[in-house]
């Protein structure tokens, strides 16, 4: 009865078994038909075969749109076939892998050399495998424009002119076409003086550069962020591309000035008609320099103390430096005498006047022992008047 | 021009030349600073010389130099006593004489000496002799002051003798001063004495400097003697200065007459024997006729005048000189020291005899041990 048993449950384990793989043997067959895909990178050139379909990339026609050529070609068939395709557009040949063909799909172009393609189609016909292209790669005919805005100086104050200058240049294989600089907006912070806007040249070929200069006058002081100048161009395959320059910042000072100081020096005293030299240094202690600068004084009483060479003119001081000159004193007359020095100079914000005095000292005639004048006379007086006591002294 | 000695003899003559030279340098408070730094101002060569016995008294000078004073050694002083100080002028005439040679020749001398004094009173009529003697041409003229009455019996003694001497020596005049008639002056007596001192310092320089002048009238040291001779050969001074209310020349002359500017209380009109009138002052001050007529009739009543005007500018001054023909005022003072002299001597007689009279109580008795 065991045995009983034991004899069905063996042969339901026997059909089971026999179910299951005949359920397998039914996949077997439907993977045949199955579509699969494989994402292959390529350059120009560069092909992939599948079974006896071949599939060559033959250019990047445009980046900008998305279109990229590739050949396809059965062996032995009569599909040979040269097609643009679309920027993730699925194309059929053949049918398309859904009826036995293939289906290639531009998932991305990298560059004027390479793109991404998806190639889609049934596992029946094989592996698709990718062959490099052994042709060597195509010379590129990129253009890449280089743009730098610079000021002639980083620092100027309120007033100044300073030039600003475009350059652009290719450092790109290709030509660059419809060339636009945009140095817009104006700053607020300068008038501009002349140059403005700054126009280069449309067309670059490789290698060659062009430069704009335009000129400004600073009008208002303060830290100012110099925006980018963006450059658009395109590729010989009109591919649209723009460039900018770095932004930086400048330091705009308040309206320069010059400062003179004046002084004079070596004012000893001066024996009655003995001659002495004063010196006078006129100092530019401001930030711009200083100009027409007109020295002359005045002599105070005007007689006794004869003065030569106080006046004296200069073209211009920098700021920071200074301007000697000396004046020959001669003193005729005893007595205290004050020179009083006016310089007029432009200083930068229209004509200005600074002064200076000194005080000479003429001093009168010395006389060695003359203290004995009040001495002596009164050693007489005491000694008369002593004398005289003696005589009436009993 | 004149050649003057001024003799200082005794206490007073010594005073009486410090205040001559104070005259000269000035006179007043000045003169106290001006002596260090000015040299007298006299009118002609003037030499100074005061002598006394007491050394004390020639260190009270303050305007005599110390050459020009001379200490005859007796002591300190002779105490009032004449014959003491006779003695002493005796024994040192060398010296004193030898004192005042050294200063030269001279046409005039004036003795300035105190009458009742010491010193002075027995020194001067010796001192007059020897001057004389030595000095051929001289013209010697003391200056005597008498003194108060009240001074005392010594003084009025002294001032007797000493005039009595003075009236037989051989000089040429006394110009007699009197105390007693300037004590009037007022103020304690230093101030008095001294008023009298700077009174007669001031005429005797005003005497000098008239004589030595050019004059518009002349009047001369002959003539002076002339009038020093006249009479009892005494005479006396009065000055008078006018002020600005009152510039009559006939006043200020009469003024100068008058007893009380005078040295010695006379009475012009009547006692006087000659005079001299010299009058000093601007020449818009000066008329001469109205001098004319003053001088001609002081001379009805003195006998001879003699005027000499002095054109110098200022107010007018006047200084008459004149000799006494009689001088009551010495008859009272001889008076006077004769009954002092009469009391001193009963009184000393009394004196000896009560001292006589004390010891008569141990006429007979021993001292017994």
């Amino acid at each position: 009865m065991r045995r009983l048993i034991c004899l069905p449950c063996l042969v339901c384990l026997l059909f089971s078994i026999l179910l299951v793989q005949a359920a397998h043997a039914k996949e077997d067959t439907d993977d045949s038909d199955e579509v699969a895909f494989k994402d292959f990178n390529l350059n120009i050139g560069d092909r992939i075969d599948l079974g006896d379909y071949q599939m060559e990339l033959i250019e990047i026609q445009s980046v900008r749109d998305g279109l990229v050529v590739m050949r396809t070609s059965k062996v032995g068939g009569p599909l040979d076939e040269q097609r643009a395709l679309l920027l993730d557009s699925p194309n059929n040949f053949d049918g398309g892998a859904e009826n036995g063909g293939i289906t290639i799909t531009v998932a991305d172009i990298f560059d004027e050399q390479s793109a991404k393609v998806r190639i889609e189609y049934q596992k029946s016909l094989g592996t698709a495998r990718k062959h490099a292209s052994e042709r060597p790669a195509a010379a590129l005919d990129k253009p890449e424009l280089s743009v730098q805005k610079s000021f002639e100086r980083n620092q100027m104050s309120v007033g100044d002119e300073v030039k600003v200058t475009l350059t652009v240049k290719n450092t790109g294989t290709g030509q660059a076409l419809g060339i636009k600089a945009e140095d817009a907006p104006p700053l607020p912070e300068f008038s501009y003086v002349a140059g403005y806007p700054p126009k280069i040249k449309e067309t670059l070929d490789s290698g060659q550069s062009d430069s704009a200069v335009y000129v400004m006058s600073a009008v208002k002081d303060g830290s100012i962020r110099v925006p980018a100048i963006i450059v658009s161009y395109t590729d010989a395959k009109k591919n649209a591309k723009s460039n900018s320059s770095e932004p930086f910042n400048i330091l705009i000072s308040p309206k320069s000035k010059a400062d003179l100081a004046v002084k004079l020096a070596g004012l000893a005293p001066i024996a009655l008609d003995g001659e002495s030299m004063l010196n006078i240094s006129i100092s530019n202690s401001g930030t711009a320099s200083a100009t027409r600068i007109e020295a002359d004084g005045t002599v105070m009483p005007s007689e006794g103390l004869q003065v030569t060479g106080l006046e004296k003119s200069f073209f211009e001081i920098m700021p920071g430096e200074e301007a000697n000159y000396s004046v020959r004193l001669l003193g005729q007359k005893p007595g205290n005498y004050t020179i009083r020095l006016i310089v007029n100079y432009e200083g930068g914000d229209g004509s200005v006047i600074r002064e200076g005095t000194a005080v000479v000292v003429v001093l009168g005639r010395e006389y060695k022992y003359q203290y004995l004048l009040l001495i002596v006379p009164i050693a007489i007086v005491i000694a008369w008047m002593y004398r005289r006591y003696r005589e009436y002294k009993y | 021009m004149l050649n003057v000695l001024m003799l200082g003899v005794g206490q007073c003559g010594n005073r009486i030349l410090d205040a001559i030279n104070r005259e000269a340098f000035g006179g007043g408070g000045a003169a106290n600073l001006a002596k260090y730094y000015l040299r007298p101002k006299f009118p002609s060569r003037v030499e100074t010389l005061a002598i006394n016995t007491a050394i004390n008294d020639l260190k009270e000078l303050r305007f005599t130099t110390a050459k020009d004073r001379l200490h005859v050694p007796n002591l300190h002083g002779v105490g009032a006593n004449r014959n003491v100080g006779k003695q002493a002028f005796m024994d040192n005439r060398d010296m004193i004489m030898g004192e005042i040679e050294k200063r030269g020749d001279f046409d005039i001398a004036f003795v300035i000496t105190s009458t009742s004094g010491g010193t002075g009173s027995s020194f001067t009529p010796l001192l007059i002799n020897e001057l004389k003697r030595q000095y051929r041409d001289i013209t010697v003229v003391t200056v005597a002051i008498l003194p108060a009455r009240e001074e005392g019996s010594i003084y009025l003694q002294n001032a007797a003798f000493c005039m009595r001497e003075l009236m037989e020596v051989d000089a040429e005049g006394i110009i007699l001063a009197d105390n007693q008639n300037m004590k009037r002056f007022g103020g304690d007596i230093a101030s008095a004495y001294n008023k009298i001192n700077d009174m007669i310092a001031k005429r005797l320089l005003f005497l000098i400097e008239s004589l030595d002048s050019e004059m518009l009238s002349v009047t001369d040291l002959g003539d002076f003697k002339t009038v020093m001779n006249g009479g009892l050969r005494i005479g006396t001074m009065g000055f008078y200065q006018a002020d600005s209310k009152n510039l009559s020349i006939s006043d200020a002359i009469e003024n100068s007459l008058k007893p009380a500017n005078l040295l010695y209380p006379a009475n012009v009109a009547d006692d006087s024997a000659r005079a001299m009138i010299i009058i000093q002052g601007s020449r818009e001050h000066l008329d001469v006729d109205e001098i004319t007529k003053e001088v001609e009739r002081l001379t009805a009543s003195a006998g001879h005048v003699f005027k000499g005007i002095v054109i110098k500018k200022g107010n007018p001054k006047v200084l008459s000189v004149f000799t006494l023909a009689s001088a009551p005022e010495l008859e009272s003072i001889y008076a006077q020291a004769a009954r002092g002299m009469q009391d001193e001597k009963e009184k000393r007689c009394r004196a000896r005899k009560q001292l006589d009279d004390a010891f008569a109580h141990i006429e007979d008795l021993e001292e017994i041990y």
